[in-house]
This record gives structure tokens, C-alpha cells and sequence, in this order.
């Protein structure tokens, strides 16, 4: 028997991270997710004003800033029990979802498929179609979605003035009111995007693809010409000839926080969504309604101040503690719902939400790396959808408010909790103020859920486990591990930045 | 239009030169077709500064090579993609290979770099070398403007 231990970093991932996995005659019998640089914005947070997150937690990410100000300020109004206008809650919704399409299409075509380029793969009888479409810089569906993936991000700049890191959220509301420019504006762009994606993702338009509603139908649909010559059947044929439909399965148990606050309804106790909230059982195969109080984070094998056991994020820390040389392994926490490894993203969102596809596909194939990227496509079509709602209800309601004022003694002395799906899933903030300053301030990303590593029972996170049973068949190029850990969509944080000459540079701690 | 986006991250040591220029530049009377951008470490989101205009300088740190502090005007098609990344994996090397891999014509494009010394994360500011290749950088730059200006 041979055992290795391999270390591969992934370049086309934001930020630092290393998988570690250990190998056994070419099998993956062991697996450390490793976050390799501090972020501290919890601790940036305690002692400043409030309304502070609304300008400093946007930065958390590059990619998902809406999500992240939209998470602030759900916080906050939660916090001072204030009500938010519908038109308010529909701007936010619009530009949570521009960033979403954003961000399920670069990581779809720009992250993803480039892999499908890897010279190992070229005697593959779809290898020349591969390069064509997925070939980065020179396939189509690379260098389009760099032209859409920007165009898809002025919605966020109609309203929030820039993209990314904006702050255009404020509790009570949004800061710039619809009008008619805007809306004309943004249906412009939805409607060059929209014919994008049917012409070459789908093959087909997006009503005949969110009809369908059987993993026997999607299959015949995909044999049809049109779907089979879209990038989602080109894909769809590949990565399941790679197995991919039955690799990378992870926890069965998965998490949604409900996608888009419900506009007319939303308010306290802050609960109705669009798209519903909730927990799925892999064990039992039951769904049961999100308690937010049942969360938890565990640093047994973190680098933050030790703990025993779990902590609601209301009485969680962050306290880095770097421990080299231990068992501790990385600078994430490992997020818990009550004691279950939980996994979050697309194919948890419209799992959760009742996708009677995506429901079908995981009850006859079970969790994979590709029905969590097939997920990720078919929710651009969602968002598509309802981001035109959104912009149908902003121009039947072009008079209402866009922001409700309260008195500065609303803003008590609490705690709130903001929850959404951002891209890659259920993103948290919880704050507690005491003397009108932060005493506390948790966030628990999408990643931290999906790339957490053992907690204090001994139980690998979800990608860790999505790796363990997997072949390598070259450990110096271990491109299959690259293929799972990237159908989770993976983000981290952002690094230093430079001009490189050629020299491979990282700062790990 | 004309525009000089500056790159970099000034809480990264030499990496904050890019920032350091910027500064130096905005409270400066600059001819009124340029306009200048602090890009900060982002990548792929610049892409639309390239767009609707004709000429793009472009100022940034380069990684240290022994020579701390000394200038180059890199070509674009030099810049190799960072095997390092930033911003999703989207840094400048990143951005002009999209840049170029896109329809239609590009905008001239210049680069003015200057060398770091070293590589020091989360310690803010510039070396000696580098902060003092600040002011020929700046005097550099306003010529290339005026040259714009004329032509």
C-alpha cells in the first residue's frame, strides 16, 4: 500500500486555500480544508457605531457584497423592530439577484469549465467541443460570459452607484428611489442576459426549462437539439462521463436561509421569503423549518481562542489563536446546525424550496459534484424570473416609498440577526448592541458552512467528506479533487495583489 | 475619454504604490479628457474602465526583483496571469488577458510599474525605493497625458 499526502493549491478560487488529502493506492481517505489567512472583520466590528457594518462588512467578499449589506442591514432592522416599504425590500431583492446571476455564472464558465480543457482530457470524445466552448479566453462561453457578467452587475450600479463593495442599504430602506429610467435601464439588461442564457446555456427558453419537472424528462430534453448543443448539455454530457452525477456527495443534510424577503410581507417578525427557508434531514429525508436558533460554530480545530463545544453566534467570538503545530488546521470555523455537518448553495436553495427537478435528481441520484453545478445553472433561470418580477412590481408601484425614517431613539440597545442566500448560500449576520455600540458581531458565510473543517465531535466538513472515497489518478496533478471542490463554488477571502513576473507567490501564515 | 487607473493595496506595503500615485495625481490639475481611477486590488470588475474610451495608462506595483524602486513600462501581452489570485481569481494579469480576448477595438493601453522591494502583507507603507520613485512616476505620467492632450 502507498499513502500520500498531497497538498493542491487552487488557483481560480478567491482568496487562499489548500486541500489537503491523504491518499491511499490512489484513493482519498483523508481530507483538511485549510483557510489560510485571518479576516477579523468581527473584530473590526466591536465598539464601532452600528450603522459601521453597512460600510465595512460589504468588503467581506469581492464577489457577494450585496449579500453582505443586505445580511447588515436585515441585522439591524431586526435589532430596532423597523418596519421596510415594499419597494425598499424589491430594490434589494433585484440587485441580491444581479449579483447572484453574476456570481452562478462566472463560476459556471469562468471557474468550472475551464478544467474540462486539462490536456489529460483531450482523446475524450467531446475534447474539441470542450476547447470551443470552455477554452479559457478563447472558448465562447468564456469570453461571453466575461461581456455578461459585467453587464448582468449595472443593475447593482443603477442602484447602489457601484458595484462591488457598495453601501446603498440603510436600515428602513434603500437610499435612491425607482423611476422609470432605471427600470427601462435594467429590463434592457435582463433582456440581453435572458436571450444569452436560452441561446447558449439552455438551448431552449427558460419557461420550457423551468417546466420541467422529472429527472426522466431532463433527460430526454437533453438529447433534443438545442439543449444538446447548449453549454448546460455540453457540460451535463461531460461531467457525468466523469462520473461527477455520482462523486463528491458530502453531507446529505442541507441548509437555506429563504431566498428574497418577501416584499409586501417583510417585516417583523422578519420570516416570509419568496422562496422558503428550511432544513433538510439526509438521515430521516425530512424537511423541517429553519430554527436560526439552533446554529452554532465550533474552533476545536481552528485557530481562534479555544471554546468547549459550540456557541450560538450570539454569544460567539472570534479570537484569533494561532496554534501551529497542532491539531488545529485552519482560519475557519466550523458552523453547525444543532450537531449536523450541513451543506449550503444553489442545489440546497432549490432543493429546499420545493424544485420538483432538483427534488427528483437527488432523490434518485443523491447529492453530487454535478447536480450542485446543474443546480447553480438552472437558479440563474430563477433569478432571471424574478428579478423581472421585481422590476414589473418597482413600475406598478412607482410612488411608493423607498425608505421609512424612524427617530434615533428607535436605534435601542438588542440584538438581530440578518439571514439570506447569498450565491453560494446561506449567509448570516447576528449583532448585539449594548451602550448603542457592536458588543458583538458574527458572520457565517456560505463557505464557512461548506468548507468548515472537523468540529468538536471529530466530524469532517462537507467538503472535506465530499472528498473522502474519491480516485486520483495522478497525485502530482490531482485535477479530480479540483473538479469537487470547485462544484461547491468556493470562496475564501482575497489576497495581496501584484503584477507577477512568473514567480509563484503565497502567503500562507 | 482617457483614463489612469491605479491598482494596488495600500495596507501591503509596495503594493500601495499604485494608491500612492493616485493620490498624488488627484489633487493635481490634470487635463480634463483624462479621468483617474483608484482600482484598489480589484481585477475583472475594471473591465468597464476600459471601455468607452480611447487611451488607458495603467500604474501598479510589480513583484520584487531585485531592483526595489526602479520603473518599467511593461507591454501588456508580458503581464502573465497570476497563478496567485486575487479577487476570484481575477487579477490585472487576468483582466488584460480578457481585455484582449474580447470583440471589438481595445483602447490603447500603457503600464508603468515600479519594482517592490519585498513582499510585506498587512504592514502599511511604502519602502524608500518605492516611495521615492513616486515623484518621476508622476512626472512621467503628466507628460504621457499632455501627449494625449496634443494628439
Amino acid at each position: 500500500m502507498t499513502r500520500l499526502e498531497v497538498n493542491l493549491e487552487l488557483n481560480r478560487v478567491e482568496g487562499d486555500l489548500t486541500i489537503g488529502v491523504t491518499l491511499e493506492d490512489g484513493v482519498v481517505v483523508d481530507a483538511r480544508t485549510v483557510g489560510s489567512l485571518y479576516r477579523g472583520f468581527e473584530q473590526i466590528l466591536m465598539g464601532r457605531s452600528p450603522r459601521d457594518a453597512m460600510v465595512i462588512t460589504p468588503r467581506v467578499c469581492g464577489i457577494c457584497g450585496t449579500a453582505h449589506l443586505y445580511s447588515a442591514v436585515l441585522a439591524l432592522e431586526q435589532a430596532w423592530n423597523l418596519p421596510v416599504p415594499p419597494n425598499a425590500t424589491r430594490i434589494r431583492n433585484l440587485c441580491l439577484m444581479a449579483e447572484g446571476i453574476q456570481n452562478d455564472l462566472r463560476q459556471s464558465f469562468l471557474f468550472f469549465t475551464p478544467d474540462f480543457c486539462h490536456t489529460r482530457y483531450r482523446d475524450h470524445p467531446l475534447y474539441d467541443k470542450l476547447m470551443a466552448d470552455f477554452e479559457p479566453f478563447k472558448g465562447v462561453m468564456h469570453r461571453e460570459t466575461l461581456l455578461m457578467t459585467r453587464r448582468v452587475l449595472e443593475i447593482v450600479a443603477h442602484f447602489g452607484g457601484q458595484w462591488p463593495h457598495s453601501s446603498y442599504m440603510l436600515p428602513g430602506g434603500v437610499v435612491t428611489p425607482p423611476d422609470a429610467r432605471k427600470i427601462l435601464a435594467c429590463r434592457s439588461v435582463l433582456d440581453e442576459i435572458g436571450a444569452w442564457y436560452e441561446k447558449r446555456i439552455i438551448g431552449a427558453s427558460v419557461d420550457e426549462w423551468l417546466a420541467l419537472d422529472s429527472a426522466k424528462d431532463l433527460f430526454t430534453w437533453l438529447e433534443k437539439p438545442g439543449p444538446a448543443d447548449s453549454a448546460l448539455g455540453l457540460m451535463s454530457q461531460f461531467t457525468r462521463s466523469l462520473d461527477m452525477h455520482r462523486l463528491g456527495a458530502g453531507t446529505p443534510h442541507m441548509i437555506s436561509f429563504g431566498a428574497w424577503c418577501d416584499p409586501v410581507s417583510w417585516g417583523p417578525p422578519y420570516n416570509t421569503h419568496l422562496s422558503p427557508s428550511g432544513f433538510y434531514d439526509g438521515d430521516t429525508r425530512q424537511l423541517s423549518s429553519l430554527d436560526q436558533g439552533l446554529i452554532n460554530e465550533h474552533v476545536r480545530h481552528s485557530w481562534f481562542r479555544p471554546y468547549t463545544g459550540g456557541l450560538h453566534p450570539f454569544e460567539g467570538e472570534t479570537v484569533p489563536d494561532y496554534q501551529p503545530g497542532t491539531d488545529r488546521y485552519t482560519w475557519a470555523k466550523a458552523p453547525r446546525y444543532g450537531d449536523k455537518v450541513v451543506q449550503t448553495g444553489p442545489l440546497a436553495e432549490l432543493f429546499i424550496s420545493g424544485d420538483t427537478l432538483i427534488r427528483d435528481l437527488h432523490d434518485s441520484e443523491g447529492s453530487s459534484a454535478w447536480l450542485r453545478q446543474f443546480a447553480r445553472v438552472r437558479r440563474t433561470a430563477v433569478e432571471l424570473v424574478r428579478a423581472r418580477e421585481m422590476l414589473d412590481e418597482l413600475a406598478a408601484n412607482l410612488g411608493e416609498p423607498h425608505y421609512i425614517s424612524s427617530s434615533p431613539d428607535a436605534e435601542v440597545d438588542g440584538q438581530g440577526c440578518g439571514l439570506v442566500m447569498a450565491a453560494r448560500g446561506a449567509l448570516g449576520h447576528w449583532v448585539k448592541i449594548k451602550d448603542g455600540v457592536v458588543e458583538k458581531y458574527q458572520i457565517v458565510t456560505p463557505t464557512a458552512w461548506n468548507a468548515s473543517p472537523r468540529d468538536s465531535n471529530g466530524e469532517l466538513g462537507h467538503w472535506e467528506r465530499s472528498l473522502i472515497g474519491l480516485r486520483v489518478q495522478d497525485p502530482d496533478d490531482p485535477i479530480e479533487v479540483g473538479h469537487l471542490i470547485r462544484s461547491h463554488d468556493p470562496c475564501l477571502v482575497c489576497t495581496v495583489h501584484f503584477l507577477e513576473t512568473g514567480k509563484r507567490v503565497r502567503f500562507a501564515p | 475619454m482617457r483614463h489612469l487607473i491605479c491598482f494596488g493595496n495600500e495596507l501591503h506595503g509596495d503594493d500601495g504604490f499604485g494608491p500612492a500615485v493616485f493620490r498624488r495625481l488627484a489633487v493635481m490639475d490634470i487635463p480634463k479628457e483624462w479621468r483617474l481611477f483608484d482600482a484598489g486590488n480589484r481585477g475583472l470588475d475594471t473591465l468597464a474602465l476600459f471601455e468607452a474610451c480611447e487611451e488607458v495608462i495603467l500604474v501598479d506595483a510589480a513583484a520584487p526583483a531585485g531592483h526595489p524602486g526602479r520603473l518599467s513600462q511593461p507591454l501588456p501581452e508580458v503581464i502573465k496571469e497570476e497563478s496567485a489570485l486575487p479577487g476570484h481569481g481575477a487579477g490585472v494579469g487576468y483582466l488584460l488577458k480578457a481585455l484582449n480576448s474580447l470583440n471589438g477595438q481595445p483602447p490603447l493601453l500603457r503600464i508603468i510599474t515600479a519594482e517592490m522591494s519585498s513582499l510585506t502583507p498587512f504592514q502599511p507603507e511604502l519602502s524608500a525605493p518605492v516611495a521615492e520613485a513616486i515623484d518621476e512616476t508622476v512626472a512621467l505620467l503628466c507628460d504621457w497625458m499632455a501627449e494625449g492632450k496634443d494628439g
